[in-house]
């Protein structure tokens, strides 16, 4: 209890930083949000101008893939906002020997490297994907239980979680190799497949999606169960045990890392 | 002329050497990429599985996927990160060490940036070539590939990536403005995929916006060489927009020159 109480502690004030520091460059927070806004209208400018074509696409509405694409950009903003630092590791950190730093402090490295960092441009993804579901939810004639309310914001947190696991393997492997941010890249952008309806893939894309780079479990799966109400046990359930899996694997790969780790001299 | 490739033929070998040094993190970054482009390939599958028309605004299944694979094979060859390196330059002060030197500014970064692809770009386009002519073939039955319009193609690539590379330094120069060149550059790339074609075909756009944005410059990046490699265009179209590239490559050429002159004068490299 006092070891969380110490980290939640800890956390307040890399935050209390992170937000005087932006204070600091106000320009770029703008910049930073209207460009990730940018990115999303130019992707629901896509799917609008398919829509104009053909009245369903496989038995989808306009409304249900936007419903879709609006829930996969929640956690997807939420891991960008807190989590981001990652990608530095990837890219910087350990390649410039900056890593050092987390050793010599007595934290945890990786929830020292998690919550050093946070990342306000993701307030772009996460604007626009609250804004779509709740511009979709009501017109998609959902039947609401308690247990669904419940499901639905639960497994937001879990979500979540898979992206950070994700970015955690990967970022780990700049231990062995110095440089990752592109194998962090490449799995990454696997998240694309996310954004629509699983069902339009063929079976190999699908069977990756749900169990090897599980993102489908973010979007597709707790999307499709708040539309039916189907199958929880899989459609939440997966998304639960799959975050558990990565997240233990992350930490896993990333001490394994650690022993593996030369500083690099400069 | 002789001289001058003396002078430059460095910048290309250092480019070269950059690219083999990371090249792992390449191949990582290019399968990424081909990710992306697997999912449009699915979801335009599903589109033509779902309208029941053959042909959506002048384009086949077919010519769709060869359209996604010739985008996805141009956007590299034309693709400049010259704002990205003239935009760190200006912050973190190296711009001095250029300006020292006697070449010219521009020249440098364009015979960097040549070294940097030169070679990937031409074991990429092979494979990415056969796949294209394999669906053509699979599909219609009969070998589409003329010599012809893949050599205009070619012509027409490399008057896309000098436009590309002189829009990238002029909008480099912006770092004397904006400090965060990382949000700004996602901004220009956004922006710029959607108006280029990257993202959905021009053809896709509403008749009177369409033909605004085939003037812009940007539909003379990506658009024009897919187009005319894919044979959309009649001889007389493809000289109109050969003849609108030139334009824009000469006018963003003089508006680097131009802002290269005013930066010079309010350059001011701080410690160092």
């Amino acid at each position: 209890m006092r070891k969380i109480r110490r980290a939640m502690r800890i956390h307040r004030i890399f935050i209390a930083q992170e937000l005087k520091r932006m204070m600091e460059y106000k320009g770029d927070f703008i910049v930073g949000v209207i460009g990730f806004l940018l990115v999303q209208c130019s992707n629901l400018l896509f799917l609008w101008l398919i829509f104009a074509n053909i009245p369903s696409l496989m038995g989808w509405s306009l409304d249900q893939i936007v419903f879709i694409y609006g829930f996969s950009l929640i956690p997807k903003g939420i891991d960008h906002l807190f989590f981001d630092n990652l990608w530095n590791i990837g890219y910087f950190i350990v390649r410039k020997g900056d890593f050092d730093k987390y050793l010599t402090r007595p934290v945890n490295t990786l929830f020292h490297v998690l919550v050093e960092k946070i990342q306000i441009d993701a307030l772009g993804e996460l604007i626009v994907g609250i804004a779509l579901v709740c511009v979709t939810l009501p017109r998609l004639g959902v039947e609401w239980s308690v247990l669904k309310v419940l499901l639905a914001v639960l497994v937001i947190p879990f979500a979540t979680l898979i992206y950070t696991g994700i970015k955690t393997v990967t970022a780990s492997v700049a231990f062995w190799t110095k440089r990752s941010g592109s194998v962090i890249y490449m799995f990454y952008m696997v998240n694309d497949f996310a954004k629509y309806p699983a069902a339009i893939y063929n079976e190999v894309v699908k069977n990756i999606i749900t169990y090897i780079v599980p993102f489908a479990l973010t979007a597709y799966y707790p999307a499709l169960y708040i539309l039916t109400g189907e199958n929880p046990l899989f459609n939440i359930g997966m998304t639960v045990l799959a975050a558990a899996v990565l997240m233990t694997l992350g930490v896993i790969v990333w001490h394994r890392g650690i022993r593996a780790y030369e500083s690099a001299g400069s | 002329m002789k001289r001058k490739l003396k002078l430059y033929l460095p910048f290309i070998n250092a480019g070269m050497q950059e690219t083999a040094t990371y090249r792992v993190n390449f191949i990582f970054f290019l399968l990424g990429e081909a990710l992306a482009c697997a999912v449009s390939f699915f979801i335009w599958n599903a589109v033509y599985n779902s309208g029941g028309e053959n042909e959506i605004n002048g384009f086949s299944f077919e010519q769709m996927v060869v359209y996604i694979v010739l985008m996805f094979l141009t956007n590299g060859i034309i693709g400049s990160d010259a704002s990205w390196s003239v935009g760190e330059e200006v912050r973190d002060g190296t711009i001095a060490m250029r300006l020292l030197k006697p070449v010219s500014y521009n020249s440098t970064f364009l015979f960097q940036e040549f070294g940097n692809k030169v070679l990937t770009e031409i074991v990429l386009m092979v494979p990415l070539l056969v796949i294209a002519e394999l669906v053509r073939w699979l599909i219609s039955g009969a070998v589409a590939f003329s010599v012809v319009r893949f050599l205009i193609y070619l012509l027409s690539c490399t008057a896309a990536y000098l436009i590309n590379f002189f829009f990238n330094i002029c909008f480099g120069f912006l770092a004397f403005v904006i400090k965060y060149l990382w949000g700004a550059n996602m901004m220009k790339n956004c922006v710029v995929g959607f108006l280029s074609g990257a993202i959905i075909p021009l053809a896709f756009l509403p008749a009177g916006l369409r033909t605004v944005i085939l003037l812009l410059p940007f539909a003379s990046l990506n658009y024009t060489p897919v187009m005319i490699y894919m044979g959309m265009y009649s001889g007389i179209e493809t000289l109109w927009y050969l003849g609108l590239q030139l334009f824009w490559m000469i006018a963003f050429w003089g508006l680097s020159k131009l802002l290269w002159r005013l930066s010079v004068k309010r350059l001011c490299v701080q410690g160092g």
